[in-house]
């Protein structure tokens, strides 16, 4: 498992995984969620090439760790702003 | 048994489940590695036929410098296609080639092999050596309407990999035989029942797994594809000729169900392994039997402790109370002979002329084979304690009787190798649960382990 900090994870360019790991897993809420714009939002050509499913396991929600399921790897995040969208979404 | 369903966790998980890993010398310098799954499937399997887990990474291990980490992993992934879009049948007619167009549900497989290279940050790293995809599985052995003249048929799975490498990969009969019902009843063994601490009269031996089908990969590498320094030893004393083997299994982190679909996401996590035969089996405590699975060998160290002081051997003069094993009653010491056969290998000093297979201090469970001993046309099914070393401990061959084997070490016979003093209880030197190998069913040739038996011909298992 790769740990990760969250400005490293944004900067290769998989931080889409995050909106559509949303979506794949816990739903239309997170969806909804996720399709608001952002700074973060995919771009077409990003969403058209995600390959699902990609999981969020949310490890220590007051740590903001997480654990992102994607493809053969599991990356490790530490992201408090993301877990409390991800958490506040399911509510 | 040997390891089938010998946890709590993967007796749930049976396309997982390692059951048994052979590894021995075979002809022209070459190693043959058996690693078998699926434990005790019933011939009649239909409607819907056993097969290989296609989310499922099965994994052959090869250690070569004694740190209990693979240099060596050949990998295996496997694949399920339906052909006929229109049947509830696995087949709709015979079965006469690996592409006839009546079989509907086949297997495909891609076999990968990897060497380690040098670890980074503790991270363990590894290069693709070969990679073959597409490789076809035999179907399931259904009976002789479907599938008439099925050995043929299978043999043509064989896959030359070249080099010198060949693999096979499908359903096999079971090879491992075990008097399951006996042994598992309060350690009853039937030829000695009569001197069980729940007295009955002698009986003989029942094979509990007699007439079921595993599935099984076989595969056949050059033994200097597989040593430290790329040769092929000749002198069993030296270091270099041991290498430790095991198999596993390991599904990953994730799993989404969604409109009848299954898909798997994250990194791969280990849910079975074998080395030993038997090790998590009668070694660790139930409570750490699937903490075990998940580990790897270079981490056994924390389970030395079951194999320094063992369950079965404190419990053998309680179940076999009529004087049966003074000595072994009496013997309060940690069991280094143990600790050799099963954690380092045995080394040269413990004096068993021209052999060795000790890989070094680091204790892992490996099944442990020196190359540079030839074939024996004539084996033992004792193995080594029956002055056969080309059998268990030393490696494993289909025809070894582990159980008997086992047993006997654990009863004391092999404390003398590292305790003098000792006496082995007679006990000791003629348990056992009266089952033999199933001779007649193994191949002479390449993949060894035998042709399944067919659901029209055993109807129930």
């Amino acid at each position: 498992m790769q740990p990760v900090t969250r400005r490293s994870f944004l900067a290769t360019g998989t931080a889409g995984a995050i909106g559509v790991a949303g979506a794949a897993t816990i739903g239309a809420p997170f969806a909804s969620a996720a399709a608001a714009a952002t700074p973060d939002e995919l771009s077409p050509s990003e969403a058209a090439a995600h390959r699902g499913p990609t999981m969020v396991h949310i490890v220590d929600a007051a740590a903001g760790k997480v654990e992102i399921l994607h493809g053969e790897r599991t990356i490790a995040v530490t992201d408090k702003t993301l877990v409390a969208r991800v958490l506040r979404a399911s509510r | 048994m040997s390891s089938h369903r010998e946890a709590p966790g993967i007796l749930k998980d049976p396309v997982a489940d390692n059951t048994d890993v052979y590894a021995w010398v075979t002809e022209n310098d070459t190693v043959t590695i058996i690693t078998s799954y699926v434990p005790v499937e019933a011939p009649a399997g239909g409607p819907n036929f056993y097969e290989f887990g296609s989310d499922v990474l099965y994994e052959m291990h090869i250690d070569n410098n004694g740190d209990g980490i693979a240099e060596v992993k050949y990998q295996f992934r496997f694949e399920s296609k339906n052909f006929n879009q229109n049947t509830f049948l696995y087949n709709t007619g015979p079965i006469t080639r690996l592409d006839d167009n009546t079989w509907n549900r086949r297997q495909f497989y891609t076999v990968t092999k990897l060497k380690r290279r040098s670890s980074r940050r503790g991270q363990l790293r590894y290069s693709e050596e070969f990679k073959v995809s597409g490789i076809p599985c035999p179907p399931c052995n259904v009976g002789p309407r479907s599938t008439p003249n099925y050995a043929a048929l299978a043999a043509r799975a064989v896959k030359d990999l070249g080099n010198g490498n060949k693999v096979f990969a499908g359903q096999r009969a079971e090879s491992f035989f075990v008097d399951l019902g006996s042994v598992f009843d309060l350690g009853t063994l039937r030829p000695f029942q009569d001197l069980h601490l729940i007295s009955t009269p002698k009986g003989t031996g029942v094979d509990a797994i007699e007439k079921v089908n595993v599935h099984s990969i076989v595969l056949q590498v050059p033994i200097k594809d597989l040593t430290a320094d790329g040769s092929t030893p000749r002198d069993p004393l030296s270091p270099k000729s041991v290498i430790g083997v095991w198999g596993s299994a390991s599904r990953q982190t994730g799993l989404y169900r969604a409109h009848g679909r299954r898909h798997s996401s994250g990194d791969w996590r280990q849910v079975s392994r074998l080395g030993n035969p038997l090790f998590n089996e009668v070694i660790v405590p139930l409570a750490r039997k699937n903490e075990w699975n998940s580990k790897t060998p270079a981490q056994d160290a924390d389970f030395e402790q079951y194999v320094n002081q063992p369950e079965l051997a404190k419990l053998l003069p309680v179940l076999y109370p009529r004087n049966t094993f003074p000595n072994l009653k009496a013997y309060t010491q940690d069991r280094k002979d143990l600790n050799a056969i099963l954690l380092t290998g045995i080394p040269k000093e413990v004096g068993i002329a021209g052999f060795q297979n000790f890989t070094g201090p680091t204790k892992a469970d490996m099944l442990r084979l020196n190359v540079a001993i030839p074939p024996n046309p004539n084996p033992n099914r004792l193995g080594l304690v029956g002055g056969d070393a080309t059998g268990y401990p030393n490696g494993r061959k289909l025809t070894d009787d582990v159980v008997t084997i086992e047993l006997r070490a654990v009863a004391g016979i092999t404390i003398p190798l590292v305790d003098p003093t000792f006496t082995p209880d007679g006990a000791a030197n003629v348990i056992e649960d009266g089952t033999f190998p199933p001779v007649r069913q193994f191949l002479d040739q390449f993949p060894y382990i035998g042709t399944p038996y067919s659901g029209y011909d055993v109807p129930a298992a």
